[in-house]
């Protein structure tokens, strides 16, 4: 049997018992702990790509970037499940009977099949089968923010279902104007990134620009890039918290890596200049956009989506200098501490009943625990040492100025500073003031734990960036 | 000047598209977007023959079975059940934007030299399929119902697949018939979150869905 294929066993497990709406009562738990057998599975397989093997499905390789990718994909998946073990069967009791087994069960099967295409993406190396991915994450997804059934719920459902849809069709055009921008080569022309980086000089280089632009605009569009983001705020707050933390540390970064490959094969056709041009202006401007837009928010989970929203500018931008290390690092950290904030929002959404945040008051007061958890996720995601996140931005923003890209530096600089203001000023109103009465009771300890572990991987990504493991991930890029 | 057959089907599903700007009845918009599909399965046809490839014919079919004669029937009888006749648009009429659609197939017409493949034969059609794509994303911005926005994506798709199938020599079939098969989910999904919407909101006009804001 193919070893990659391991991957999958354990999604599609949860996959098939969630068929069965009589597993109800146990299925959570159980997909809980299939998913930390995931761990050492996927653990094992990266200490087979470390002593060199390779691991292929057909088009789906562990190169370096699909590892990179395949480990935070991992991460965030296995403590949303874990998470979702614990929230989830104490959010149907107060939902009973709206929420019927068989609804219930297909949520699982949904996120299973969910966390498989994110796992696809990145280790797709064939044009036509990333696109296929994509579309199929989007696919997966949207019936998940739907969960709720609420008329919020679901009007973010159809936005993004419509949006992303749109955007992967643009993605769709954009794919097939590369591949006519073959039309020279013998044969037709390839689809696998390795071999169209091998003849990428021969390609017709109008039709390969154009194909460029429109895939930007069309796995931007699912990446959340300035100003093509709208659906993401109302995906990521009306979402159940689980989902939004799946969508927000594994999905966006999906999109970004087809942007990544996509840009490999501009730089080896000598177009370099215009993925330059497009993607760093793309990632300064959403990052102040996002940050200006963080000033003005209300709501809880909006106020992460719009976090998110600036961490993908930051992304683009770590694509555009053409920064492999930086990119995934950012990624990682971003992942990591993101997951941690929406599982501790949704804490606080299931505690108060709200996640509005003129209701939301004296959380220190009321849980402590979370109160203290939830300003080091503030600070953390908001790049302040000695977190991960501070780390990558401190790279990035180095990188940026050795690229001479003066005025994106500066952007950058001011938006980190105003959504570092904007970011503690929400979280203050939450974490200080009057005590709020809970609605209901929840165990602290237990759900604080999930949350606790990443933001611990955090700070130890923050402390252990050194230059060998910076040279291990710019070997990991260049496999 | 001569054009050859492809071309000539190519342009009827260009006056389809155009037309169905100015369509309100839903009925007849999904029977045009049923002809304009049919006919691209009719250009798959005949591509097929021109490369001597079977595999086209059989994508052929796919499209036929499925996207011109499955996804109209599908649409039309959720929207029979929703009782929903007609979609008069939100911001412009459907006169004003029938002559946008012409707009549209001009600017197709003027970008052709842009995304044409010469070596392929039939540079009109990527012309062709740049406009459709501009039709397509006109209906979704212009049409008030959820059905109708279905209906605009389907076209964009369309003029997609038309490029594809004109300007490249054959995308790996697994591929093209991954896309159909993934579209035809996307529209079995948005159905069913149309039936939803239809169900809490008591109508499916999009623009009433204002509840979310920034």
């Amino acid at each position: 049997m193919n070893k990659l294929l391991l991957l999958a066993l354990c999604p599609m497990i949860i996959a098939l018992l969630g068929l069965v709406p009589r597993t109800a009562r146990w299925l959570p738990k159980i997909a809980a702990v299939l998913m930390i057998i995931q761990l050492p599975i996927v653990g094992w397989l990266c200490s087979l790509i470390a002593k060199g093997e390779m691991l292929a499905y057909g088009p789906f390789v562990m190169d370096g970037i699909g590892t990179a990718f395949t480990v935070i994909t991992t991460l965030v998946a296995v403590t949303s499940m874990i998470q979702a073990a614990m929230i989830l069967p104490a959010e149907r009791i107060m939902e009973n009977p709206r929420m019927t087994d068989r609804r219930f069960t297909l949520f699982y099967t949904l996120s299973a099949l969910f966390i498989l295409t994110m796992y696809a993406v990145p280790l797709a190396t064939h044009l036509g089968y990333l696109w296929i991915m994509i579309e199929a994450t989007t696919l997966m997804s949207a019936p998940l923010i739907d969960y709720h059934r609420s008329r919020g719920a679901l009007e973010a459902t159809w936005k993004y279902l419509l949006l992303c849809s749109v955007g992967i069709a643009f993605a769709l055009f954009g794919t097939m104007l590369i591949f006519a921008s073959q039309h020279g080569l013998p044969g037709g022309g390839t689809m696998i990134f390795n071999h169209m980086i091998k003849q990428a000089q021969a390609f017709d280089p109008r039709l390969l620009r154009l194909g460029f632009v429109f895939c930007l605009l069309g796995y931007g569009t699912k990446a959340g890039i300035f100003p093509l983001h709208n659906w993401l705020p109302d995906a990521h707050s009306e979402a159940p918290s689980t989902v939004s933390a799946l969508l927000s540390g594994a999905l966006l970064n999906c999109a970004l890596v087809a942007i990544w490959r996509l840009s490999q094969v501009m730089l080896a056709s000598s177009q370099a200049a215009l993925v330059h041009q497009l993607l760093v202006p793309a990632g300064a401007i959403t990052v102040i956009a996002a940050s200006l837009m963080l000033v003005s928010q209300h709501d809880l989970k909006r106020m992460l989506a719009y976090s998110s929203v600036e961490h993908i500018g930051l992304l683009t931008l770590a694509i555009g200098i053409g920064s492999g290390p930086v990119f995934i690092l950012q990624a990682f950290n971003h992942s990591i501490v993101k997951v941690a904030f929406f599982l501790l929002a949704g804490n606080i959404l299931y505690l108060s009943g709200t996640k509005l945040l003129s209701k939301l008051s004296g959380i220190l007061k009321t849980v402590p625990l979370w109160g203290i958890l939830l300003t080091v996720a503030a600070f953390a995601i908001a790049g302040s040492p000695p977190f991960g996140v501070f780390i990558s931005e401190w790279l990035l923003l180095s990188k940026t100025f050795a690229a001479k890209e003066w005025l994106a530096a500066i952007m950058v600089i001011v938006g980190l500073t105003v959504t570092f203001i904007a970011i503690s000023t929400h979280i203050g109103q939450v974490l200080f003031g009057k005590k709020i009465n809970p609605l209901r009771s929840a165990p602290v300890w237990g759900w604080a734990i999930v949350p606790m572990s990443l933001l611990l991987i955090s700070l130890l990504a923050g402390v252990s960036v050194t230059p060998s493991v910076m040279n291990m991930l710019t070997n990991l890029v260049n496999r | 000047m001569n054009f050859s057959l492809i071309e000539i089907l190519a342009a009827g599903s260009a006056t389809l598209a155009v037309l169905m700007c100015g369509i309100t009845s839903l009925k007849a918009q999904l029977q045009a977007l049923a002809c304009q599909t049919a006919l691209f399965a009719g250009i798959c046809v005949l591509v097929g023959i021109q490369q001597h490839a079977e595999h086209f014919l059989i994508l052929a079919l796919v499209i036929f079975l499925l996207k011109a004669i499955g996804i109209p029937l599908f649409l039309g009888w959720s929207s029979q059940r929703m009782g929903i006749q007609r979609d008069t648009g939100v911001t412009l009429n459907p006169g004003i934007t029938l002559m946008m659609g012409f707009g549209a197939l001009l600017a197709g017409y003027f970008l052709t030299p842009q995304f044409a493949v010469q070596s392929a034969g039939n540079p009109i059609c990527a012309g062709i399929s740049l406009a459709l794509l501009f039709i397509g994303m006109l209906l979704m911005i212009t049409r008030r119902l959820a059905i109708s926005q279905v209906v605009g994506f389907l076209v964009m798709e369309n003029g997609i697949f038309l490029y594809g199938l004109t300007q490249t020599h054959g995308m790996p079939h697994l591929v093209e018939m991954a896309a159909i098969f993934e579209v035809l989910i996307a529209v079995l999904i948005a159905g069913l979150v149309i039936f939803r919407i239809n169900r809490s909101f008591e109508h499916i006009d999009v623009s009433k869905m204002r509840t979310l804001r920034h």
